[in-house]
């Protein structure tokens, strides 16, 4: 079976990477998170989830934690996952990378302003 | 049944992601049918799993490819082609049914939409086209606008064919609205006079089909007045007897319309050279779309020129258009709009604080479809000078007045007030707005760009 490209890191992927930061989540947990911080620009439909969370486990950069319910949503196990410290490592040099990146399009002014 | 759909989709992925994930995919699924209850909703919700189908699947097929099954995988010989075998086995005859079966359905709902094409109307044209249209929407007791190409009687065989009574009726019927409502009494009277006049000499007779018959009364009435605000038109599906969109529940799915197309800013964005640019596709209504408006023209605030692209833009509401022209000077200037009387609310509420736009080049890209008030828009900035039009003439949508049903098929529209138009004699109505550089609208943004280039060297 072919690598899943990481590299360059998925904007998918790295949603998903920066979701976990916090706290182990399911699939929809997920799910919501990431459309919580893209203000809902980013609904990952189950294919591309699931098919993002392959590649990120078999990168080691997620583990799947366990299987439990979650209280708000059911009584239905659900299987959650975890950020590595490999996977931290990846999301804050790709936030780097992309802040290296603004301070080019504003040397360049392409990009105004202080902040983003 | 949403969920026994989706099992059956799922069956499109590869066997290894199914055994992996089916299981967790169909919880999703469960679990956002039941967090997102509404029929927009849904609609997302839909939409998005499709997009997730189209990209997802071929994606993991892809995965799966390189270790091909089989007995043996040929050695691949020179132009010989090779098959490669993503599955162990033979299909599942299920599988092959249901596959068999969406390609019917396919194939089925392909047909229908074609048949069905003419009466068709899509959920973007309800949300956008209907509402911003009506340009006084929200306005219970003011005058509702109406369009020209409203008019749909294309299919002889359908066509309502009208005898002499029906006629006389209509006749009689734009008599009496014309004598009541019409702004000037005097021509009003010498209209309905010619109308009168034309029914006995027996200029009408001939005329059996709806559509012409509204079209000849219109020509009449404009011999006399020269108002083409003023008209008659026929409609083959019924008109309703109340206007359209003015519950809470039509405001409500307007809101949200809005909400999810952002307003209909389609694109606000900075490119090279500093040029601001903002893709709009309607003029909606302020009482949803301001804190959206003014995020677009604050996002543009330091641009060195703005584009205006108005192309697929087919109309809305005026308040909008004087909100968005409030940018564009440092001070009120009367903006000349066909649908209302001059008042206050005909001049721009500029300057706007920390605004920097006021002085800065401005390029409108209009196209055929251009239309209504994307045209009072362009009209205005136009005459004024501030802005230079790029592309094609526009649609000459100006029609405006008050909306008076005179049965299931006919109606008029009434200009109860009268604008001063400060800048020329007519406006855009019919013959639409001339563009200062003709181009093609593919063209136009291009163009655009050279042009606001070129001053930018200059300053």
């Amino acid at each position: 079976m072919p690598k899943r490209k990481l590299d360059p890191l998925p904007s998918t992927a790295f949603q998903i990477l920066l979701s976990l930061v916090d706290d182990d989540l399911h699939g929809y947990g997920i799910m919501r998170q990431v459309a919580d911080q893209t203000d809902g620009r980013m609904r990952l439909g189950p294919g591309t989830l699931y098919s993002s969370i392959q590649t990120l486990l078999e990168a080691k950069l997620i583990d799947q934690v366990d299987s439990r319910e979650d209280a708000r949503l059911g009584p239905e196990r659900r299987r959650y996952y975890r950020i590595t410290s490999a996977g931290r490592k990846l999301a804050r040099s790709e936030a780097e990378r992309l802040a290296d990146l603004l301070r080019v399009a504003r040397t360049k002014k392409v990009l105004r302003g202080r902040y983003v | 049944m949403s969920e026994r759909i989706y099992a059956w989709l799922l069956q499109l992925y590869p066997s290894h992601f199914r055994e992996a994930y089916g299981g967790e995919a169909q919880q999703l699924f469960r679990d956002r049918v039941r967090d997102e209850k509404g029929f927009f909703s849904c609609l997302r919700l839909w939409l998005d799993l499709i997009v997730d189908l189209a990209i997802s699947i071929p994606r993991e097929y892809g995965y799966a490819q390189a270790t091909p099954f089989g007995a043996s995988v040929p050695q691949r010989l020179n132009n010989v082609p090779v098959f490669y075998v993503l599955e162990g086995g033979s299909p599942r005859p299920g599988a092959m049914l249901f596959g068999s079966v969406l390609s019917c359905l396919a194939l089925a709902i392909f047909w229908l939409s074609l048949s069905h094409a003419g009466n068709y109307v899509g959920l973007g044209i309800v949300a956008t086209g209907q509402l911003q249209n009506d340009s006084n929407f929200f306005q219970h007791e003011a005058p509702q606008t109406y369009r020209q190409d409203a008019i749909t009687a294309t299919n002889p065989a359908e066509v309502f064919r009208l005898d002499a009574v029906e006629r006389q009726r209509v006749i009689d019927a734009a008599v009496v609205i014309l004598k009541k409502h019409y702004i000037e009494h005097e021509n009003a009277r010498k209209m309905a006079d010619a109308l009168l006049a034309h029914a006995k000499s027996g200029d009408d007779d001939a005329v059996t089909d709806g559509a012409a018959f509204a079209a000849l009364l219109t020509r009449q009435m404009r011999d006399v007045s020269s108002d083409r605000h003023l008209t008659l038109e026929y409609r083959q599906d019924p008109l309703p007897e109340h206007p359209a969109g003015q519950s809470p529940e039509d405001l409500a799915r307007y809101s949200m319309a809005m909400k999810q197309q952002n307003c209909t800013f389609e694109r606000v964005e900075i490119l090279p050279h500093n040029i601001g640019y903002v893709k709009l596709n309607s003029f909606p209504d302020v009482s949803v779309c301001q804190p959206t408006a003014k995020a677009a023209m604050a996002a543009l605030n330091h641009a060195d020129a703005i584009i205006f692209d108005l192309r697929d833009n087919r109309g809305g509401q005026p308040t909008m258009v004087m909100l968005i022209a409030t940018y564009l000077f440092d001070h009120p200037e009367y903006m000349y709009n066909p649908r209302e009387n001059t008042t206050e609310r005909s001049w721009t509420r500029s300057p706007v604080p920390g605004n920097s736009l006021a002085d800065k080049p401005a390029y409108i890209l209009t196209s055929s479809s251009t239309f209504s008030a994307a045209e009072h828009f362009s009209y205005d900035l136009k005459m004024l000078k501030r802005a230079t039009l790029v592309g094609e003439t526009t649609g000459g949508g100006a029609h405006s007045g008050v909306w008076h049903r005179i049965d299931d098929h006919f109606g008029m529209g009434i200009p109860e007030t009268k604008a001063i138009n400060p800048f020329a004699k007519t406006d855009w109505a019919e013959v639409g707005v001339e563009p200062d550089v003709k181009v093609k609208a593919a063209d136009a943004l291009v163009i655009a760009e050279k042009l606001a280039q070129s001053k930018l060297r200059k300053k």
